[in-house]
């Protein structure tokens, strides 16, 4: 079986592996419909019961269905993409050509973004040069093995180069960014501005999925419904507990807007009950020492600063709930730690977002205030504005641009003859 | 306080590492649960942490149950404090070598008092009763500051009571950098083969200003009877990649002594009057006025001899600030929970670093209030 990560020690490696994936995709069109056959099998091959606990597997082979990705070819790529041809607008029509050599630079704190930055590349046409973070060359390397078992042929795998080395070789990163026509770059402030800074050639077109952080909401008829308030806890648990809160679309802080005279006394309680149950169904296998202590540090924090302020956690680090008033956005602390503030007005918070907010998690009983919120997000920086316990869910546009449009190139051509 | 006063003069006139663990455990228990009843009535925003703390402290079958601060929460200015203004003897700054941020701990006069005796008990453990000539390798200055005392000069006073008279060897040149003294080096180790010495010096201080210089010059003092008292961590020594084998073989050649005359120990400002010496067998224990809990970072529950986790100290000596149960950001391995060779009853444990800073990760790794969008 051929291994798609290699472990790369040399410049050369990356510029001869960017040679032929280069080539393969100058010798050879690949349509969407034909990527998403590969991908449905794929997807079929990863429904087996020994990757089930794979962080990210059933996110996986949902993104890779053909029902989760042909309306968003048919969106970006217009409505002739799926099979590769020219869609029409007036006297002009525009076809999407690959840019080629795409490079991936994944966050190494999710665990299938490699595969996901990857397929939205190569939904596009182009060839894939993935740089794989050391934390995550196993499990690639294991659902790799599964794609290239569903593609016989090698309609994708020779399109596809899984570049494994450590994060500090420069040199590696920098032979990686002269090789490629474009990029997409995705992780923490510091990662994103050392890759950017990489000499990619002067065409080379670069993605980035930045850091950002981001917030759910809720207001009163929401959380004082007695009837919703349990599912609505479950889905906020849900989304602190994916990619174990430390992805740009992890909900850091909760505002519940105050109204209709009821106590979220109530509602906190039903909270905690859903992080338990939470932390239960997936509790967490491992944990860095400094994380442990920061989640101490803010548990004691919030609780020494001001005497109004409460907390709910268990005595390990699993889970924190920090509950108090206010509208400023609190300074994220990760590892499931969600600081919930009450406020008089959601547009009051909404209206201090300064752009590094990504989601915002909505559970709304009143769709007209629903709607003045959605429209202040928009205009203070906000990309997504999701139902709560979907705020992961990664469907374009992603931070505010497609996915798959950004990696390819819009051929517009108006006939010659009139 | 003065019920509990008298509890804690009652530990601390016992030999400090004879007590079975579970006897040791079910005396501290009961002082620490009436210390935290005490902090909890002085200082509103501890005592509404204490209340959240998912175990009621008041029902705790062990220490381990207590509820513990992180240290980093002694970082707080104005300091964290369970006493009125007036009754502030001393504030204690530490190193912060790490985060640039000291820890300020406030002292009044019984825990001063407890602090000085607390770590006299354990270092008369360690090196006996004698006073001796008390060479500091560090200057006089750092205890002249009125109310005010760093990590280094809580140190040196630690090991003052041994002393019968005591000699600074180092100054301040004219750019403020630390210089050897050599003419009271050379005066201090006159005559002086014969003698029992006692050096004390940070780590670093050691290191850059004592072993370096001597060892250029080729100098030996001559010194086989000094015993060299050392703390502070390693964390400056690493970029010159010093690491302990070495110092030690450095340090007893510039001195002229054994290297089983050297004693690294582990203290934090934070947890005054409480030291960690190494044994015998290169291990730490703790005293009977205090204890030691590892943790394992996964789940918080002490961990099992062998295993590595989180450092907690526990220490009923503190009680003018909360100092008393601390989740400090230290490593350690624990050897074992009783039965160490050196004799030294309960736990034996070796220090293996620092917790490395957490950091925000992955795409969500943002501060807040950094970026200038909108």
């Amino acid at each position: 079986m051929t291994d798609l990560t290699q472990n790369i020690s040399s410049p050369a490696e990356i510029s001869g592996a960017a040679m032929k994936l280069r080539q393969a995709v100058m010798t050879t069109e690949i349509t969407p419909n034909e990527v998403m056959a590969v991908f449905d099998s794929w997807a079929r091959s990863l429904d087996s019961r020994e990757l089930d606990d794979m962080p990210g597997i059933v996110f996986l082979r949902m993104w890779l269905r053909r029902g989760t990705l042909e309306p968003i070819i048919t969106r970006e790529l217009g409505s002739n993409g799926l099979h590769g041809g020219w869609t029409e607008y007036g006297r002009a029509k525009c076809k999407a050509f690959p840019l080629g050599v795409v490079g991936h630079w994944p966050a190494g704190n999710v665990e299938i973004q490699p595969l996901l930055s990857m397929t939205c590349a190569l939904l596009g046409g182009n060839a894939a040069l993935v740089r794989i973070p050391s934390g995550l060359v196993d499990l690639t390397r294991c659902l790799m093995g599964k794609l290239v078992q569903s593609d016989p042929g090698e309609i994708l795998t020779r399109r596809i180069f899984m570049a494994a080395f450590e994060h500090g070789r420069q040199d590696l990163h920098e032979a990686m960014a002269r090789a490629v026509d474009g990029a997409m770059i995705w992780g923490g402030e510091e990662a994103v501005l050392q890759v950017r800074a990489l000499p990619f050639p002067h065409w080379a077109k670069l993605a980035v999925f930045g850091p950002r952080i981001s917030v759910a909401a809720m207001d009163a008829g929401a959380w004082g419904n007695p009837q919703e308030r349990e599912s609505w806890c479950l889905r906020i648990a849900r989304d602190v507990w994916q990619f174990d809160q430390q992805a740009c679309s992890s909900p850091q802080v909760l505002f519940l807007e105050k109204g209709n005279g009821q106590s979220t006394a109530e509602f906190l309680p039903i909270l905690r009950r859903a992080f338990e149950t939470e932390n239960k169904a997936h509790p967490r296998q491992t944990i860095p020492a400094g994380l442990t202590s920061a989640i101490c540090q803010a548990r004691a924090s919030w609780l020494l600063k001001d005497t109004a302020h409460q907390a709910f956690f268990p005595s390990g680090p699993d889970w924190t709930l920090l509950l108090g008033s206010g509208s400023d956005l609190p300074q994220p602390i990760q590892g499931k730690t969600l600081t919930v503030l009450e406020v008089d007005n959601l547009l009051d918070p909404v209206s201090k977002f300064d752009g590094n907010v990504q989601t915002l998690g909505l559970g709304m009983a009143d769709p007209e205030k629903e709607r003045e919120l959605a429209l202040l997000a928009g205009r203070k920086g906000v990309d997504r504005i999701v139902k709560l316990g979907r705020m992961h869910v990664f469907v374009p546009p992603w931070d505010g641009v497609d996915l798959v449009r950004p990696m390819v190139r819009m051929v517009r051509h108006v006939c010659s003859k009139d | 306080m003065q019920q509990f006063d008298d509890k804690i003069d009652r530990v601390l006139s016992m030999a400090p590492y004879c007590q079975a663990p579970d006897e040791r455990q079910a005396g501290l228990l009961e002082i620490l649960k009436e210390e935290l009843d005490y902090a909890c009535q002085r200082h509103a925003g501890y005592k509404n942490y204490i209340q959240h703390w998912p175990l009621d402290y008041r029902s705790a079958g062990q220490i381990a149950d207590l509820p513990y601060l992180p240290v980093g929460m002694l970082k707080a200015n104005p300091p964290l404090s369970f006493v009125d203004l007036g009754q502030i003897k001393r504030t204690l700054t530490s190193s912060a070598t790490t985060s640039q941020v000291p820890s300020r701990v406030v002292l009044d006069l019984p825990t001063t008092r407890r602090m000085t005796k607390g770590t006299a008990i354990i270092l008369r453990d360690f090196i006996g009763p004698a006073r001796r000539p008390y060479l500091v390798v560090d200057t006089p200055g750092l205890m002249g500051n009125g109310n005010a005392l760093g990590a280094r000069g809580a140190a040196i006073q630690g090991v003052q009571p041994f002393a019968s008279a005591t000699t600074y060897c180092l100054g301040l040149n004219d750019q403020g950098d630390l210089t050897l003294d050599r003419d009271k080096l050379r005066e201090f180790a006159k005559d002086r083969q014969d003698t029992e010495l006692l050096v004390y010096g940070f780590t670093f201080i050691l290191w850059n200003h004592l072993v370096k210089p001597l060892m250029a010059e080729g100098i030996c003092l001559n010194l086989p009877k000094a015993r060299i008292l050392h703390s502070g961590g390693w964390k400056r020594l690493q970029d010159q990649a010093v690491e302990k084998t070495l110092f030690n073989e450095q340090l007893a050649r510039v001195v002229g002594c054994s290297t089983d005359r050297i004693v690294d120990f582990y203290g934090m400002v934070e947890s005054v009057g409480v030291i960690y010496p190494d044994c015998p067998e290169g291990n730490k224990h703790a005293p009977g006025f205090g204890d030691v809990i590892v943790r394992n970072p996964l789940t918080l529950e002490p961990v099992a001899a062998g295993e590595t986790g989180i450092v907690q100290v526990c220490s009923v000596l503190p009680t003018s600030f909360p100092g008393n149960l601390l989740l400090t950001e230290d490593v350690a391995k624990v050897v074992a929970y009783d039965g160490c060779l050196c004799g030294r009853r309960g736990i034996s444990f070796r220090f293996a670093g620092r917790i490395p800073k957490a950091e925000l990760r992955g795409c969500g790794n943002l501060q807040i209030n950094r970026s200038p969008v909108n």
